[in-house]
């Protein structure tokens, strides 16, 4: 099922090898393999505590992986600092968001290019995908809803005009109205060409939004294919979908 | 009275930017730095020892700023290496402990080698009157000196990369790598304009009056007052706590005795501790 991607033939943007990585000695995430080309649009999906975000933390070297390797557009950087994977391109939205507080809705957006000036057209872009924030540039993000924090929080990392974007779970806390309303903003990226994996419990809109995915069950890979594999299979109708 | 109270706000801008150097190092690294009035004291002395040298005043004040910023470097690049390992409580303590360690070194070696220099800066010139009080040429400089570069640091603050980088590295550690942020030289940053902070302020009260080894303490007893005040990692909370305690300090010496400021400023950090625990301008989460 490796050779089903996005583009036939598109560059791979990353590629992760026998990966296992935990807490205090102890792994959470085992042996995983994944891979996303330039284009897809990818999917994690996995209950609550099957090692989502560990994965997702180990691939931004937020933790330290205990073995496996990870590569980002043909460099390894399985034990490059975060910062510099950022800048690299591959921007990470994790669960709790971790904004600027204190800040205003602009300067998270100023802050989301740093160290370069800001581009106007990037700024512009993301106040046409969510022109909330564009009404709300004055506001402190700590003020925001759940549902504008999220946006922010992935307007800020397209600030960085990454050329992946990597989310954890984005409809955390949000109503079924605003998670579809966030899905809907992501497909609008990957439409404009946005390279995208997305970690979800939400499972049907992973599925629609993307086109392969991988199911995580306590820290191991169980299932890998295509979306449409993924909603055929009868395990995952079961336990992700809601079907008896 | 009114001389009193402009007396206050004079000497409580000067607090206010001692206290912004404490502050800035205890938001970003989780360090109290107890050696920030050692360093201040140090970069006045070296700026004595270089007019003695025949060194004119405005370099020898650029050497004296630069040694001062230079050995906060050193500090972050050497010393603070093992408090950014530990996590939590124990890198408070060991940060706490090993600042402590480094102003009574700092200490030692000023009594040892220095016990006797001092630095005063006269500036010549009538007093000038301003609202009726005749204030010294000393104290206008130093205030002047004061706001603009209390006006440049809110302006860096609030308008550059690296200084929204900082506030970012404050608020929230992993966000700002998430961004593209390197904590660590942010940190590495900070450690320098602390020092280099801490200096001018001995250098602008040294224009009033003399600066030795005999301030330190007391410079770095302010610092501290000023930041639990004015909220631990909170630049503008500083210099609005400066500015009080400086009149604070003024007031209560005018009217009781200088015996008793220092008590009645500890005091001021007391009940704001117990009333409003995150600062005058910290919001308790």
């Amino acid at each position: 099922m490796t050779g089903v991607s996005g583009g036939a033939g598109a560059p791979r943007l990353l590629q992760v090898a026998g990966l296992s990585a935990g807490y205090s000695g102890e792994d959470v995430v085992h042996d995983v393999s994944l891979h996303v080309d330039e284009g897809e649009a990818v999917t994690v999906i996995g209950s609550n505590g099957a090692g989502k975000s560990t994965l997702f933390r180990a691939i931004m070297s937020l933790v330290t992986p205990s073995s496996g390797t990870v590569t980002f557009d043909g460099n390894d950087v399985t034990t490059t600092a975060t910062h510099r994977i950022t800048r690299m391109g591959l921007a990470y939205v994790p669960a709790e968001r971790h904004l600027f507080g204190d800040m205003s809705v602009a300067e998270n957006l100023l802050l989301g290019s740093y160290p370069r000036r800001p581009d106007p057209e990037r700024l512009a872009m993301v106040y046409d995908v969510f022109p909330r924030l564009a009404e709300r540039r004055n506001q402190h993000a700590r003020t925001m809803s759940g549902g504008e924090q999220q946006m922010l929080a992935v307007g800020r990392a397209l600030m960085s005009k990454p050329k992946l974007l990597m989310l954890d779970e984005p409809t955390t806390g949000l109503s079924p109205l605003l998670a579809t309303e966030a899905y809907r903003a992501l497909a609008e990226l990957k439409a404009g060409g946005l390279t995208i994996v997305v970690a979800e419990q939400q499972v049907p809109l992973a599925l629609e939004l993307a086109q392969r995915g991988y199911v995580l069950e306590n820290g191991r890979f169980t299932l890998e294919g295509t979306t449409d594999e993924l909603a055929d299979d009868p395990e995952v109708q079961r336990a992700y979908l809601g079907v008896a | 009275m009114i001389s009193a109270l402009m007396d206050g706000v004079v000497l409580g801008l000067q607090y206010g930017l001692l206290g912004v150097g404490l502050t800035l190092i205890y938001g970003l690294a989780g360090v109290i730095n107890l050696a920030h009035g050692q360093v201040a004291v140090m970069g006045a002395i070296v700026v004595s020892l270089a007019m003695e040298a025949d060194v004119p005043a405005v370099p020898a004040i650029l050497i004296g700023l630069a040694a001062a910023a230079v050995f906060m470097l050193l500090v972050d690049a050497t010393l603070m290496r093992a408090v950014y390992r530990q996590e939590g409580e124990s890198r408070i303590l060991l940060g706490l402990l090993i600042m402590l360690g480094v102003g009574f070194v700092i200490d030692g070696v000023l009594e040892w080698r220095y016990p006797i220099q001092q630095l005063g800066l006269r500036i010549g010139g009538e007093p000038i009157p301003i609202l009726g009080v005749p204030m010294s040429t000393g104290s206008l400089l130093a205030t002047a000196v004061t706001v603009v570069i209390g006006l440049v640091l809110v302006v860096f603050f609030r308008s550059t990369a690296l200084g929204r980088g900082v506030r970012s590295v404050i608020q929230d550690e992993q966000g700002a790598m998430l961004v593209g942020i390197d904590p660590a030289r942010v940190r590495t940053f900070v450690f320098g304009l602390s020092g280099l902070l801490a200096a001018l302020v001995a250098v602008t009260r040294a224009m009033t009056g003399p600066v030795g080894v005999s301030s330190t303490i007391s410079f770095t007893i302010l610092a501290l007052i000023v930041a639990v005040v004015g909220g631990l990692g909170s630049v503008s909370g500083a210099f609005a706590a400066g500015v009080l305690l400086g009149v604070v300090d003024r007031l209560s010496s005018f009217y009781i005795g200088t015996y008793v400021t220092t008590i009645i400023l500890l005091l001021c950090a007391a009940i704001t501790i117990v009333a409003r625990p995150a600062g005058l301008f910290g919001r308790s989460h």
